[in-house]
């Protein structure tokens, strides 16, 4: 899901990169050095994941997964969003380069809602906690999307009111399968390797002594 | 869709020889201005010259075809929304829908601007080793974060995508087929929950040998560059068409494509 080049007026294209060098000077500044391995690493899994196509009826959509990325880095979702569509451009060419800005404001603002939703689990103890809550994250993130998606092309002219209609009634199929596999993966996530999630309490992403190499021993795995 | 951009950079044209540095700046304003145009010859003739610049890369007609179908594809319903929902005076009816001239130039406008630009992607990112283009955008005052985890994720993106291709392999030998329904969703959740569990896992072990190696935080490269006066010449050469093509669009000359509120 993204704006085509072409399509967007400049004063939205400025408004788009003006927002998301905001944004991401926000999330990167808590980056810390040992998140940016990881969280390119796990950025290059959504990747790779989003070129899964799932069957809706006669057609098929392809997973964005911009709400599960939430779920699993937190703040740290933006970047990790952002590196995903500048590398989509690069070598899909699918959106532009002109219009990275708003497509990272509109990816990326529906992963940090998602992360929003996903935390307000805590407020509420029951079973498959983190399957419903994964589910309203994964649909969050998809539905925020839409809503930043259709408000940038109504920006353009009132002559793309019904594009923009058409767009977000497009997102409603998207969103429920989102919603599944996310409140799926989430579940799953909690049962096998609960740290990987975010904002799990106490939070146990890093390895404290990750930043003395002295004491890290090596390991026989290598980055090819 | 290749997923290597880089597959052709180890062609002899203009356009690899070109300092990365210049070409990104160069072709990347190019793209911008292109991006802002409004009127229909304009963007025609920015389309042309986004064809011959791509011309002089030697990229295989191939190659670039098996992307831009995708982008072909996405755009087309702007050929059918447009000039039915364009409001205003229509020319005729369609099946009790008003269609509009007007609507069908914005689409097409629409539509050639972003081949356009795409054409001039291709010719930024596929005439250079991917490294090597990073490495000029640092130069550029990219930040180096950035860069790096750029350079990550592209390396590590093939990597998940054979780890990908053996888990479904894994799971057609075991009788799975996609259907539109709800256990195929929750299958597929776990599916990415297990990919995403084993880049974890890969990812500390990267992590430590990278730190076992001396690393902190910097990225060193042995790419060097070298700008000679072709370089510039061919840079003025483009930036200056683009500002000829951006005063041309502003002269008035040609009958702007109607958008927006004012």
């Amino acid at each position: 899901m993204h704006i085509s080049d072409g399509i967007l007026e400049w004063p939205t294209l400025v408004a788009g990169g003006v927002g998301t060098v905001a944004m991401a000077a926000y999330t990167l500044r808590k980056l810390d050095l040992d998140d940016i391995p990881k969280v390119s690493v796990i950025t290059s899994v959504f990747f790779v994941a989003s070129l899964i196509h799932v069957p809706i009826g006669f057609s098929s959509v392809h997973l964005i997964l911009n709400g599960l990325v939430g779920v699993v880095l937190g703040m740290r979702a933006f970047p990790a969003i952002m590196l995903g569509i500048i590398l989509q451009t690069i070598l899909f060419g699918h959106g532009g380069i002109t219009v990275i800005g708003v497509n990272c404001v509109m990816l990326g603002g529906g992963g940090l809602c998602a992360y929003a939703v996903w935390q307000l689990r805590h407020r509420f103890h029951f079973k498959k906690n983190e399957m419903v809550f994964g589910a309203l994250a994964g649909a969050t993130g998809i539905f925020s999307s839409g809503i930043i998606l259709a408000l940038a092309l109504l920006t353009t002219g009132k002559e793309f009111a019904v594009v923009a209609g058409l767009a977000l009634g497009a997102h409603i199929p998207v969103m429920i399968v989102e919603g599944l596999v996310v409140g799926a993966c989430a579940a799953f996530l909690a049962k096998v390797k609960p740290d990987a999630l975010a904002g799990q309490r106490p939070i146990v992403i890093a390895p404290t002594d990750a930043a003395q190499p002295s004491t890290t021993s090596a390991d026989e795995d290598t980055p090819k | 869709m290749p997923l290597d951009i880089d597959r052709f950079a180890h062609l002899e044209s203009p356009l690899q020889r070109w300092d990365p540095r210049v070409k990104l700046f160069t072709l990347g304003t190019f793209a911008f201005s292109v991006a802002l145009l409004k009127t229909l010859p304009i963007a025609i003739i920015a389309w042309c010259i986004a064809v011959i610049i791509l011309r002089q890369s030697g990229l295989p007609y191939a190659f670039v075809s098996s992307s831009i179908k995708w982008i072909i594809f996405f755009l087309l319903p702007f050929f059918i929304i447009m000039p039915l929902s364009y409001p205003g005076e229509a020319a005729f009816e369609v099946i009790g829908l008003p269609f509009a001239w007007e609507g069908l130039q914005l689409a097409s406008l629409i539509f050639i601007k972003a081949v356009a630009i795409i054409l001039t992607t291709f010719a930024m990112f596929g005439t250079a080793r991917f490294d090597v283009s990073m490495i000029a955008l640092q130069h550029l005052k990219c930040p180096k974060i950035l860069v790096q985890m750029l350079l990550f994720t592209y390396r590590y993106t093939f990597v998940f995508l054979e780890e990908m291709r053996r888990m479904q392999t894994a799971m057609r030998a075991r009788g799975f087929v996609m259907k539109s329904d709800i256990k195929t969703m929750q299958v597929m959740g776990n599916f990415v929950g297990t990919l995403l569990v084993r880049s974890f896992e890969r990812s500390e072990r990267v992590y430590k040998a990278m730190l076992s190696k001396g690393y902190q935080g910097e990225l060193h490269s042995m790419v060097t560059f070298k700008s000679v006066r072709q370089d510039y010449v061919n840079a003025a050469l483009v930036l200056v068409t683009a500002i000829t093509l951006l005063a041309l669009d502003l002269s008035g000359l040609f009958l702007p494509a109607k958008q927006g509120w004012f």
